[in-house]
């Protein structure tokens, strides 16, 4: 099902080894702090994440997850205040709902649940949240390139 | 940077100190339109509670819940600081490093010096690269981290602080290698640069400084600082906190193995006889810190050694119970004289007696010591500078019937300072000490506006009009700061630099050197107007740091401060993408393209003007309430004080004398004479409030007057901006202890009116026995609070009419806390008994022959023991005042588990309710005393103030707001809003003409968007966050290789 070819073209990193492009939604309390800690300690973790600020993870929208799957996302993760320590007490609650949900539709559609994760990390937990890209980069390098990229006209 | 002598206004307040308490005076000041000069001894603003991990009992980390203005941000540095640098309040002045060294006048205007020692960093050009702390040859051990972590000669607190810079500290092993001044890339270190003296005028002072942690060293036997395996609560506090050296995880200092079994020792440098007070918050601290081990360490044993459990406030008993039952956290009613250590294992031993007096012998991996709290470091050099009294304790000596002001006029107190507590206590006396500072400095109010449109852009001399460019084709500029060498070279920027210029409607692109200097923040204002730029994109550092100084820049040059995208390329790109250049670059450009696509469709935000009602409603009519009124009054706003009895006063008629032997009536009579004098307060007793509508600045009420004789109700429509709630609480009555069928069995404020009115009575009594916590048995459990020290206070008034009577006193756990211990000490000395019983061996009582017969477990005993009382006094629970149900639906606020009102945030917000412009205090809130029920009050009055100084507010801004045409009125969005705003109004109209849609209303939203993203019908959008904002960005493509 998948060609060598097209992967290059689908976020190769031109020494032929698959390097997944992820986006990462925050929330601009915890999750979007514990990623500027992370800069602060200098933690490095790979260039394959790119975040997108939301006022709250209860903002992500399952439309958002699916447009980034359709552009071409290989994975989607959120980053969210510890449940219980939302700023906005229960918003992360329903980005946990929204995930399961939408985890289910990915499986359904073929493109794979486990390529969505929500955690969970305090402003202050800069190495969480290093770890946490590297452990996604890694999850998703087993699983593949996003099958949505090998479309006609995807991209 | 000397700042000058100033001479300017006395409409200035000086705050010292720059922990929770001092930053919520200084805000509450500055709000209130007076200028705040904030100055902190160390070089960074948080205070001790910067260093929590957690809050009990709530657990949460988040201090940016401390205001529901979303600019306010969070107390912790290691996030982002309560105020970020360039976020600061207009009409607020940190001064950091900074001492008081001198104060002359008096109330109203003073002349203080402050002294600056040198931080030999130039805040203002410091830019974090941490350059400096890499070459600097000098460890020490980090104060911040409890001595758990090293940190240099040069150096940060935690990745962010207030001022957000590094500092240079000249410690004698400092040998000014110079290196940290070379390497500096903007030159911002300057080692010799000498301290410098300042005058201030101002008209009042606050202390807020704290405390100082107990040493444990003192106790020998405990042994820390010799076994490693010892550690203090504050250094268990940074293990456990994300943001600590461990990021969590807490490890036996010996091995770094995983603890076991966890032990903490309660009171260590409390009640005992060096340090006879309670410090009022260690049971409660080690319970969260036992919670904490149970979460995060599978199977691990947490054994509290504490001499009673004080769990004394709103939702802490239910805390213990959970900490008990659900977590199986061990508490041991016992006092630990001696710890020992295996020296092979450094393994702990405690030797402690069980509950049937056996001595047993246990093995520890960690111990820790609750350590309590000491007066500040600079208590004395305080009390000496400004003349002020110290109490025997060597804290601030205040008057219990005027709990914020110190012994001298215009100088005021707040926080642990005056007597040691939890962080809630600490926010309610700030704001109170606010409160009384507006009243005093009345004539200053709102002097120094300060805008609410866009939160801290204000400007002394006002903006210019804002640009229309809603006709205008899209013009936008790229500004990328180089921000040498912690972006550009790590990222390529003239690589980034001919990217964007490639973008769509991208017509300027220019790189500066440092985008936040002055020279940046010109060359983008220049831009913005010589290109008439419509649009801007600034790729900097971080959005917490640096997007309101961006804002006003173009709000400076004309622009909406909502058209601007900041992007994140230090933080979130080059300083976690070190040595990888370029996909660093490729990873920029792509949040660049993201900035410029989310730009296009950016929409100006405006915020809606309202205007302020000058009066207040307060509710109820003891001495909360008219102490609030009266504050209120004092400054020179109108208020309709609301009583429902036909008297004022409330429980206040009934005290008589305060443990600290203080006579409250002479306090009610002033309360009374002045609220009924005063020409500002209209007063409407035997009167309901209604109904209660509108917002923050324009509420209007209906208030219900029944007159005396059965006449018709007489209804009254008032307008208010504010409303106080201060409705009180009540000894709760009920069928027990044969309370009501005996005559000798008789409640505290029977009793007391006995004492009072009758003390013959007590005269001739051989034995008087209380029984402490009398609850209703189905209701939830809670500590009220003050009766333990009612009737010890009881107990050593019957002593002293009649030393023969023999006292005891039936108890669970004895709630003397802070200085309040010293009459439990008392007491004992006086020969009062105290037997514990618990829920197992309640007292029983039964009438025999005419006599009363009362049975009580005695535990050390082990057996029932038989009473034959004069007089049995039951401590009832306090409850809230009948009919706060009904109130609280007309308001439309909720109640706590314990039947109170409920605050916005029980650590951070405890005299607000989360509908802005409402607030309550006293009783009404929780069970407390006269002297916190005064601080309450007036910490109400200045939040209140804080609208009323204020002509026009502004609501509204980045909210949810809903498109009615095609608003099905389903629900989902009140159902899941996480602050109940949205309401589906019948009289409005929704998709197809149907009747009844969504409504949120601007000035309650809190733009968390949560329902944005769950309206099926997408009928709500967010403003900055639309739909088509976060859509119109390449969510999940990458540009091509780089």
């Amino acid at each position: 099902m998948r060609e060598e070819g097209s992967l290059t073209d689908a976020g190769n990193n031109g020494q032929g080894e698959f390097e997944p492009e992820i986006t990462a939604f925050t929330c601009i309390y915890c999750g979007y702090m514990a990623a500027d800690t992370a800069g602060a300690l200098r933690l490095k973790y790979p260039p394959n994440v790119k975040l997108v600020r939301m006022p709250c993870t209860g903002k992500v929208d399952v439309r958002y997850i699916l447009q980034a799957f359709e552009q071409g996302a290989d994975g989607v993760y959120i980053v969210a205040c510890p449940i219980g320590n939302c700023h906005h007490i229960h918003g992360n609650e329903r980005a946990v709902a929204r995930v399961k949900y939408t985890k289910r539709l990915l499986d359904e559609v073929g493109v794979g649940g486990d390529r969505l994760e929500i955690l969970f990390a305090s402003g202050g937990m800069g190495a969480t949240f290093a770890e946490s890209a590297h452990a996604m980069v890694e999850r998703v390098k087993q699983i593949g390139p996003n099958p949505l990229k090998l479309a006609p006209g995807a991209g | 940077m000397p700042f000058g002598t100033r001479q300017d206004s006395v409409g200035n307040v000086l705050v010292v100190g720059g922990g929770v308490g001092g930053m919520r005076a200084a805000m509450d000041l500055a709000e209130a339109g007076l200028k705040v000069y904030l100055i902190e001894n160390l070089p960074w603003l948080g205070g001790r509670v910067a260093q929590l991990g957690y809050m009990f009992p709530t657990h949460d980390c988040v201090l940016c819940r401390g205001s529901s203005d979303h600019g306010y941000g969070c107390t912790r540095p290691a996030i982002s600081p309560a105020f970020l640098d360039f976020n600061r309040h207009p009409n607020i002045e940190i001064m950091a490093n900074t001492d008081l060294i001198k104060a002359e006048g008096q109330a109203g205007d003073f002349t203080v010096t402050v002294r600056h020692r040198p931080t030999h960093v130039d805040n203002a050009r410091c830019i974090n690269c941490s350059l400096c702390t890499a070459v600097c040859p000098v460890d020490l051990p980090s104060p911040f981290e409890a001595g758990l972590a090293a940190r240099k000669a040069v150096y940060k607190m935690a990745p962010r602080a207030l001022p957000d810079s590094y500092v240079v500290d000249k410690v004698p092993r400092c040998d000014t290698c110079r290196r940290c001044e070379s390497i500096c890339p903007t030159g911002a270190i300057d080692l010799d640069e000498e301290p410098y003296e300042v005058d201030l005028s101002v008209g009042a002072i606050i202390l807020s400084v704290g405390y100082t942690l107990s040493d444990p060293g003192e106790y020998e036997e405990l042994g820390y600082g010799r076994y490693p395996n010892v550690i203090h609560s504050m250094q268990y506090e940074r293990l456990v906190s994300r943001s600590g050296p461990t990021e969590g995880v807490v490890l036996r200092p010996s091995d770094g193995k995983l603890p076991k079994r966890i032990a903490w020792l309660q009171c260590i440098g409390s009640r005992d006889e060096k340090y006879p007070y309670c410090s009022s918050i260690c049971c409660m601290y080690s319970t969260k810190e036992a919670i904490l081990a149970k979460e995060r360490i599978e199977g691990v044993h947490c054994q509290v050694f504490i001499m009673d459990e004080r769990a004394f406030n709103k939702e802490f008993n239910a805390y213990y119970e959970q900490a008990r039952t659900h977590y199986e956290v061990e508490y041991t009613r016992c006092r630990i004289q001696q710890v020992l250590q295996d020296p092979k294992t450094h393994d702990l031993i405690l030797r402690y007696p069980d509950e049937g007096g056996v001595v047993k012998e246990e093995r520890f991996d960690i111990v820790v010591l609750s350590v309590g709290s000491r007066p500040p470091s600079t208590a004395e050099e305080l009390a000496q500078v400004l003349g002020i009294e110290l109490n025997p304790y060597g804290f601030c000596e205040t008057d219990p019937f005027a709990p914020l002001q110190t012994s001298e006029p215009g100088i005021y107190v707040c926080g642990t300072f005056s007597s040691p507590k939890e962080i809630a206590e600490t926010i309610l006396d700030a704001a109170g000490a606010a409160g009384d500072v507006m009243r005093l400095m009345r004539r200053h109010l709102g002097a120094a506006p300060s805008s609410r449109e866009h939160p801290f852009l204000w400007q002394p001399n006002g903006m210019v009009p804002e640009r229309d460019v809603s006709g205008e084709p899209l013009r936008i500029g790229v500004f990328l700061c180089r921000c040498r060498p912690t972006l550009d070279g790590i990222v390529q920027v003239d690589e980034l630099d001919r990217f964007a210029q490639g973008l769509e409607d991208v017509v300027h692109v220019q790189p500066l050197d440092y985008g936040c200097f002055e020279a940046g923040l010109e060359a983008i204002r220049t831009a913005i107007e010589d290109l008439r730029l419509n649009r801007v994109v600034i790729g900097a550092c971080s959005h917490r740091t640096h997007e309101p100084l961006f804002q006003r820049t173009v709000r400076e040059a004309a622009l909406n401060p909502y058209l601007l995208e900041m992007v994140n390329l230090r933080e979130q790109c080059a300083w976690v993408h070190v040595g990888d250049p370029d996909r660093a670059t490729r990873k920029a450009q792509e949040m660049i393209r993201m900035a410029v696509a989310r730009v296009r469709v950016a929409q100006p935000v405006h915020k809606l003007a309202v205007q302020t009602e000058p009066s207040a409603l307060v509710i109820g009519g003891g001495v909360s309430g008219m102490t609030a009124a009266l504050s209120i009054a004092d400054a020179g706003y109108n208020v309709f004080l609301v009583e429902r009895d036909a008297e004022l006063g409330g429980n206040l008629r009934h005290v008589y004398y305060t443990a600290s032997g203080q006579n409250p009536q002479r306090l009610l009579r002033d309360l009374v004479n002045r609220v009924i004098g005063h020409e500002r307060v209209q007063v409407f007793t035997r009167t309901k409030v209604v109904s209660h509508d509108g917002y923050v600045g324009a509420f209007r009420s209906l208030l219900r007057r029944q007159p005396r004789d059965n006449q018709d109700p007489v209804e009254v429509e008032i307008s208010h901006a504010v409303t106080v709630v201060a409705t009180g609480g009540q000894e709760w009555r009920g069928d027990v202890y044969l309370l009501g069928q005996d005559p000798r069995v008789v409640t505290t404020l029977e009793l007391e009116d006995t004492i009072a009115h009758r003390p013959e009575q007590i005269v001739g009594m051989k034995q008087a026995v209380f029984i402490q916590c009398v609850r209703p048995p189905s209701e939830v459990e809670y500590c009220s609070r003050i009766c333990c020290t009612n009737t010890i206070k009881n107990a050593i008034r019957i002593k002293m009419l009649n030393p023969d009577c023999q006292v005891v006193v039936l108890y669970k756990d004895i709630i003397t806390y802070g200085f309040r211990e010293a009459y439990y000490t008392e007491a004992r000395r006086r020969g009062v008994l105290f037997m514990r019983y618990d829920d197992e061996h309640l007292p029983g009582i039964r009438q025999e022959d005419g006599q009363l017969r009362l049975v009580a477990w005695d535990a050390v005993l082990g057996q029932d023991v038989l009473f034959q009382p004069d007089l049995v006094v039951l401590s009832m629970a306090i409850e809230p005042s009948a009919g706060i149900e009904e109130l609280a639906q007309v308001l439309g606020v909720p109640l706590s588990v314990e039947g109170f009102f409920m605050e916005a945030h029980l650590k951070m917000r405890p005299m607000d309710f989360v509908k802005e412009g409402l607030f309550f205090c006293g009783i009404a809130h929780y069970p407390k005393f006269l002297d916190e029920c005064i601080t309450n009050a007036q910490a109400t009055a200045g939040r209140a103030l804080t609208i009323l100084t204020k002509d026009r507010l502004y609501v509204g801004g980045v909210v949810a707001e809903v498109d009615q045409s095609l608003c099905v009125g389903c629900l989902t969005c009140v159902r899941t809003c996480p602050f109940e705003i949205p309401k589906v109004r019948y009289s409005d109209v929704g998709v197809g003409k149907i009747k009844g849609a969504a409504y949120i209303e601007p000035a309650l939203c809190q733009g968390c968007g949560t329902c944005v993203a769950e309206c099926p019908a997408k009928a709500i959008q967010l403003a900055t966050y639309r739909d088509e904002q976060i859509m119109a960005q390449p969510l999940g493509s990458w540009v091509k290789d780089a």
